[in-house]
């Protein structure tokens, strides 16, 4: 791996580790989470990812599986206490539609379902992060925070939105170091 | 297991060298360009140059799990997946497969294949100054350089022009300039950066750092086509590596016959002559045993595994390993450390962006302690090694709030340019920081398993502490914002420069190799790779490698030549 991008990630893991969640028991957050649960519910992923990242004149977290990268890697990469939390961060979509609107969130209006999700993103804990502000432990693995650092990295990883969200430049050839941003340029998706 | 009934004569070399990484590729190639007819013992699989680097054209789109390691290899890795990635993952051992004991955290990130760590190496190529050979020397501490600057300075260049080295010439003493290609060019924020310096800090300079990738086509290879992917091995050969550069060089020849699946596991004595004679291996794929001998022997395994091949390889002659009389094998284990810097934010300049993805980033050469009496509470000091940026999404995750249309359109906009700089320090060689043999524990093949006890001490910890306040300041003599200082307390070995442990002095009573690299206790051994090292210094120490073993590999072609050996 390239150095700066290992030291990068050992900052964002480092900042990450003072995490704290209080709504569930530690007991729920170390068992393993079911596979078949988790994919049973990637329509529900699917919804909340595009929430996030809408298409609009590139294409969305829908178009772009993003919903499909999620899954796979929470179960595979992600230890079991995020799985957990994730599981039931889905578990409180659900349930807050239910009470407020008397149907599940896949059945819930567009208006409908941006009222949940910003109350979902509201109790997160805590809703801005500086990446520089390491030193003070304001990062946290809430359902929200891993939903988005996966939807971000889901959308930003795949074909369509490299190349069309982002701008993906495959063999750059040359480096320039100075350009002129152009008019709505888009950033790198690689680095 | 069986000792195989080769015949002597067959399995006889002018020379043999261990381990096909940096340093012993070069001594690869150097001693067949010298006629010997030499055999490249390695212990890892063949990695052939552009075949065998299957990630290497890959898109992101391409990782099933994104770049994210999965449970299982973590657990599995839980030192080489802190540096490894699924497209560079084959490039390093499995933790599992090759276990090792930490007395205390130390991170020993291993490549065992043909190459070893030249291809996933940063490539960064600094020249050692006298400086840094004088040190030990002024300062009183552990034993003096047996060679000064003017040494090694044609084996720099000799190396510096056969590999291909980018970067600026700054006409510094203490950085000496090298055999340059055309330098990288430095982006918007990072000129700012420097031009602040510059005006701010008078004995500072920043440049663009001095990198192994080619700018312009160079032996048959690259030019770098500004990737960035260099790890995964480079399809271009933009960069260097024992596999784009010094093996086929050595092939090419044809005195070269490499055998990998080799483990060397011990160095055979001949009382008579009072040298070695030759390497006892296992064939990894076959578990046979076999004994190959030759005139002279280059110990190239990397620091830690070539003082652990010393310490196991023991003879009435030498009761605690291979030319050990002096007991300094296996100790003075250093690493640099390169834990603390800062971060800032800055907000201007926003007119302005880059294109290509340059595969290195800036360096602000030693400024510290470069004349006696700076009153500093530390000895030596450290370079910073950096890069800025504008945040793009990796960042921009972190950073910006919300969801939906305006947050996706700020997310793939480019943000406020950033930059992260960290102090690459120099560690003093501590006799307590070592390597032992395991006296119970074994690997598969029967081999100890081997122990590091190694911790940085006082000295490192406030140079630590003096690289965040210089590193903060330079950021906000610049106007940078929300400038951070941190120090990631990352333990030992976690940089790869591990070095020292079987260091060259003047004096065989305390130190293992002479200033030529030759074993002062067995003359047809040299060794060349970073145990030889005496002292740190702080820069990036593979050229330095390199050049040591071009040096040496004349010297012993001398010796040869003139009966001596
Ligand atoms: C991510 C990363 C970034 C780095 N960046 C830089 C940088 O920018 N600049 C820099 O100067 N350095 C850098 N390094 C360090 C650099 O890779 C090492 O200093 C260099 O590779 C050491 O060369 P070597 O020949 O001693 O060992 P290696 O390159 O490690 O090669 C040793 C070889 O010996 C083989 N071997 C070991 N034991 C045996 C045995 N018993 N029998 C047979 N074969 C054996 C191994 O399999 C291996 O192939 C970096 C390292 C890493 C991992
Ligand atoms: S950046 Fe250059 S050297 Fe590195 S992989 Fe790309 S083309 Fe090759």
């Amino acid at each position: 791996m390239n150095r700066r991008s290992y030291f990068k990630r050992i900052l964002v893991l480092g900042a990450l580790g003072g995490a704290s969640f209080s709504i569930f028991k530690w007991k729920e957050l170390t068992r393993q989470v079911d596979p078949v649960l988790l994919w049973s519910k990637k329509d529900l992923v699917a919804e909340l990812s595009e929430i996030i990242i809408p298409e609009t004149d590139t294409p969305g977290a829908k178009s772009a599986n993003v919903a499909d990268y999620i899954i796979k890697v929470l179960i595979n990469c992600m230890d079991i206490k995020k799985q957990n939390k994730f599981c039931s961060g889905l578990e409180l979509v659900e349930s807050h539609s239910m009470r407020n609107y008397g149907k599940s969130f896949l059945n819930c209006s567009d208006q409908e379902k941006q009222t949940v999700f910003e109350y979902i993103a509201n109790h997160s804990g805590f809703s801005y992060r500086i990446l520089n502000r390491i030193n003070k432990k304001i990062f946290g693995e809430s359902f929200f925070i891993t939903l988005k650092d996966l939807t971000i990295e889901g959308y930003c990883m795949s074909k369509p939105g490299a190349t069309q969200g982002l701008a993906y430049d495959y063999i750059p050839g040359n480096f320039e170091a100075c350009i002129k941003l152009k008019p709505n340029q888009k950033s790198w998706a690689t680095k | 297991m069986y000792n195989s009934n080769k015949t002597k004569e067959l399995n006889t070399y002018d020379a043999i060298v261990i381990g096909s990484g940096i340093s012993g590729g070069w001594a690869a190639m150097e001693l067949c360009k010298k006629g010997f007819k030499t055999l490249l013992l390695e212990r890892g699989r063949n990695v052939e140059h552009i075949v065998d680097y299957p990630t290497a054209n890959l898109n992101p789109w391409d990782f099933k799990y994104g770049l994210n390691n999965t449970l299982k290899d973590r657990e599995a890795d839980p030192v080489q997946s802190n540096t490894y990635n699924p497209s560079t993952k084959h490039f390093f051992v499995s933790d599992a497969e090759h276990p090792y004991i930490q007395e205390q955290p130390f991170d020993w990130v291993r490549g065992y294949q043909v190459g070893g760590r030249s291809l996933v190496w940063g490539r960064q190529c600094y020249r050692m100054s006298d400086l840094d050979f004088e040190a030990n020397l002024k300062d009183g501490i552990a034993v003096d350089w047996p060679i000064r600057y003017k040494d090694l300075a044609p084996w720099y260049s000799y190396v510096e022009s056969f590999i291909g080295v980018s970067g600026q010439k700054e006409n510094l003493a203490h950085l000496p300039d090298g055999e340059f290609l055309p330098a990288m060019e430095l982006n918007y924020i990072e000129k700012h950066l420097g031009d602040s310096i510059k005006k701010n800090e008078h004995n500072r300079l920043l440049t663009i750092a001095r990198v192994a990738n080619l700018t312009r086509g160079w032996d048959h290879r690259g030019p770098c086509q500004n990737r960035n992917l260099c790890e995964r091995g480079c399809p271009f050969g933009g960069y260097f590596s024992s596999n784009s550069s010094t093996i086929p060089a050595a092939v090419a020849t044809g005195n070269l016959t490499l055998r990998p699946f080799s483990i060397v596991t011990e160095i055979l004595y001949d009382e008579q002559r009072q040298m070695a004679k030759g390497v006892r291996v296992i064939d990894t794929l076959s578990n046979e045993v076999y004994e190959f001998y030759s005139k002279i022997l280059f110990i190239n395994a990397s620091t830690i595994a070539t003082a652990s091949l010393l310490l196991n390889s023991v003879s009435s002659r030498f009761p605690n390993g291979f030319g050990n009389d002096s007991e300094q094998v296996g100790h003075n284990l250093m690493d640099h450390h390169s834990s603390a810097g800062a971060y800032g934010v800055h907000d201007q300049f926003k007119d302005y962006y880059y294109k290509g993805r340059r595969p290195c980033g800036f360096l602000i050469p030693r400024y510290r302690n470069l004349k006696d009496g700076e009153n500093l509470n530390f000895k030596r000091g450290y370079n910073i090694q950096g890069h800025g940026e504008r945040m793009e999404w990796q960042d921009l995750s972190y950073n910006l709030n919300g969801f939906g249309k305006d947050f996706k359109k700020q997310l793939t906009t480019p943000g406020d340019w950033t930059v992260w700089m960290a102090g690459w320090g120099e560690c003093l060689p501590y006799f307590e920081n070592q390597i032992t043999l395991d006296k119970i524990q074994k690997d598969k093949w029967g081999l100890p398993l081997v122990k590091i006890d190694f911790s940085f001490a006082e000295n490192e910890n406030k140079m630590m502490i003096d690289i965040q306040q210089t590193s903060a300041e330079m950021l906000e003599g610049a106007g940078f914002k929300d400038v951070e200082m941190f120090n990631y307390k990352k333990s030992g070995g976690s940089t790869v420069h591990e070095m020292g442990t079987a260091r060259m002095g003047h004096d065989p009573r305390t130190s293992v190799l002479n200033k030529f690299n030759q074993m002062h206790n067995a003359k047809n051994v040299f060794i060349t790779d970073g145990s030889a090292m005496t002292s740190s210094s702080c820069q990036n120490p593979s050229l330095t490698y390199m050049a040591l073993t071009a040096r040496a590999c004349e010297f012993a072609y001398q010796q040869l030549k003139n009966g001596k050996l």
